[in-house]
Parts: C-alpha cells; sequence; structure tokens
C-alpha cells in the first residue's frame, strides 16, 4: 500500500503564496456575491480546495489568478442557485479596530439591513454581474467571459440590477 | 427634444455601458432633459454607492485567514487521502479481479477437458430453445421472442456463451470496473 507522501517543499511553497495572495480577494469577491461572512469562508474555502486541485493550472501566477477568479464566481452563484437567493445571517462580528457605541452599533445595524433588503432583490447572476463590473472594475467582456454568458445578458443583468436598486432607493426615500 | 430612452438604456449610460454612437444620442438627449438626467444623476449616485453595499461588517480578518488556510489544507489533505484510497482500492480491486478470473479460466479449463465440446448452436426443448447472439442470449417460444441482453459488456468478443443441458450460460467481463457478470437463462 502506498503511503501518502506531503506535497515537495517547493510546491507546499507556491500552494501556501497563492492562498495568502489571493485569499481576501477571493473572500471578498464571494462575500459580495452571498452576502454572508459564514457562506463566504465556507466558499471561498471549497473554491481554493478546488483550484489547488489542479495544480498544472497554478504556473503562470496571472492566468492562475483569473482562473481562481472564475472558479470562486461559478462556485458562490451555484451555491445561490442551490439555496435561492442571498440569505444573510446574524454573526458574532468580533472587530478588529475600535469599539462603538451602542447609538452607533444600531445606526449601523439599520443601515446594513437597509441595504441587504435592498440586495436581496436582485438574483444571482444579477448580484454577480452587478459586483463583477460596478465593484471589481472588469468590462462587460471580462464579466461575460466569468459568467460564460454573452455581453448581451451581461448588460442586461447589470442595467436590471442598477434598476431594482434605483426604485427600491427610491420607494424607501419617500 | 428626442424621445425619452429607456430605464435600462439610462442605467447602461449612468455606468458607462453603452457604446459610442447610443452613448452620443443619450447624452444629447440628457443634456436637454431635466427628468433624464436627474434619473442618470440617481443612477450615477447609486453605482457610487455598490461598493460600500457589498462590503463585510467588521471582521477579525487575521483571525478568519488563519482559519480558512487550516481548512484548506485540510481539505487538500483529505482529498489525497480519498484520491490515494480510491487507487489503493482499484488496485486491490484489480488484484482480486485477476486473481478471480485466472480461478475461473482454470475452473474452466478443467471442465472444458473433462466434458465432451459444448454444442454452442440453438438448443431446444420442449416447449422453447435458447440462442446466444453478440448482444446476448434470446428465448424462443414458436413465434415469441425475449433476449436478455449483456448490457455491460462492450464488445461482443468479451462475451463466453456456454450450454448446459436445457440452459445456457453467459460471461463476460466489464472492461471499466472489472466485473464479472453471468447470466444463466434455463429454458422450460
Amino acid at each position: 500500500m502506498s503511503e501518502l507522501l506531503p506535497p515537495p517543499p517547493a510546491a507546499a511553497e507556491r500552494q501556501n503564496r497563492f492562498v495568502s495572495d489571493n485569499l481576501r480577494r477571493i473572500f471578498l469577491q464571494i462575500y459580495r456575491i452571498v452576502g454572508n461572512i459564514a457562506d463566504a469562508q465556507d466558499l471561498t474555502q471549497e473554491a481554493f480546495i478546488k483550484a489547488l486541485q489542479r495544480q498544472d493550472q497554478l504556473k503562470d501566477e496571472q492566468k492562475a489568478a483569473n482562473w481562481l477568479s472564475r472558479i470562486a464566481t461559478n462556485t458562490a452563484i451555484d451555491f445561490l442557485r442551490r439555496h435561492g437567493r442571498v440569505a444573510f445571517c446574524e454573526m458574532d462580528v468580533h472587530t478588529e479596530s475600535e469599539q462603538h457605541s451602542p447609538e452607533e452599533l444600531v445606526l449601523q445595524s439599520e443601515h446594513r439591513n437597509y441595504l441587504e433588503d435592498g440586495l436581496r432583490l436582485l438574483t444571482a447572476r444579477e448580484r454577480a454581474a452587478l459586483v463583477l463590473r460596478d465593484v471589481e472594475g472588469c468590462s462587460a467582456e471580462e464579466v461575460a467571459r466569468r459568467l460564460d454568458c454573452s455581453k448581451a445578458t451581461v448588460r442586461s443583468h447589470i442595467a436590471n440590477a442598477r434598476i431594482k436598486l434605483r426604485r427600491y432607493m427610491a420607494r424607501r426615500k419617500r | 427634444m428626442t424621445k425619452h430612452p429607456s430605464e435600462a438604456v439610462l442605467a447602461l449610460f449612468a455606468g458607462g455601458d453603452l457604446g459610442s454612437l447610443r452613448r452620443w444620442r443619450v447624452e444629447r438627449h440628457v443634456a436637454s432633459c431635466a427628468e433624464c438626467r436627474q434619473e442618470v444623476s440617481e443612477l450615477s449616485e447609486l453605482r457610487a454607492a455598490v461598493p460600500a453595499m457589498m462590503e463585510p461588517p467588521e471582521i477579525s480578518w487575521t483571525k478568519l485567514a488563519v482559519e480558512m488556510k487550516a481548512n484548506i489544507r485540510l481539505g487538500l489533505e483529505a482529498g489525497e487521502c480519498v484520491s490515494a484510497g480510491r487507487s489503493d482500492a482499484r488496485g486491490i480491486f484489480s488484484m482480486r479481479a485477476l486473481a478471480v478470473c485466472g480461478s475461473l479460466a482454470l475452473l474452466l479449463a478443467a471442465f472444458l477437458l473433462e466434458r465432451p465440446a459444448p454444442r454452442i448452436e440453438p438448443m431446444t426443448s420442449e416447449a422453447a430453445f435458447l440462442e446466444s447472439s453478440g448482444s446476448g442470449i434470446q428465448s424462443k417460444t414458436g413465434d415469441q421472442s425475449i433476449m436478455l441482453l449483456n448490457t455491460r459488456a462492450r464488445d461482443a468478443r468479451n462475451v463466453d456463451y456456454l450450454a448446459s443441458g436445457n440452459a445456457m450460460r453467459a460471461r463476460y467481463v466489464d472492461s471499466e470496473t472489472g466485473y464479472v457478470t453471468i447470466n444463466n437463462v434455463y429454458a422450460q
């Protein structure tokens, strides 16, 4: 019976560097699509495991980073397809920075709930398209590549997302 | 004034997502239409606010990163265990399959040497007869027939037929899984 051998030191080091270099970026990318820290954590881990199991794809760092982003987007969208729309949940959040007063925390929480209610109106693909275009600044071509659809579909998702959010905010202002 | 552009067109215009010709047309309209200018202004504000809307709450990133890195390592190790287990199991299975096939081949050879050559022709009984073909064993009664297909046999050459008394046997090995399947059909 063959024994499990650890990856060679150079490969292990490359893996660790790849994870460290991309972890925060991928976590944020997934969080923006799923809107939930616990799910974003699980899905980030899943995306990295999927990517690192294909070592041969990691030789070119730039290509590997793009490829990882694509895996992350697809993993998050698949998750939303399986679980319906974005599900925000309360979490014990331990902050690293300054402490807030109870009033500030209430206001922050209300503002967050307000934004989350608006984001709930978007479908998984609308949200993903909006994140990639308006938050990450990808071109429509790049978004289409990442979402594996046409540029026209991307434009439609982006327009729908902006319209839904604008209408939601207009309703709330009244 | 030209006709108002649709809400979707204004939403795309606000984000710079229109082609140059369309953008020029919308620009011209917006310059002369206060209503559309207001809508574009709101959409632009919204667009600027989106990144902040998508930011996670303040979290202990260091702790979260350490936890995720540890889980990724664990997941990779678990994946390696599973794939190594699979390949070991495949190895063991192939060895076992080989041993079983070898024993069966020996038994079959001894059996064939000890008895007269089997008739591989259609066998008859009083009510039905059996016939072997590349795809299975067929039982015929008068005008009616029923066939037991060797669905997993990918190549007819891998199928061995053996006729015995009022029964016929088909034996084949699935080339992918190594499973040995034996079908016995009895004519009554």
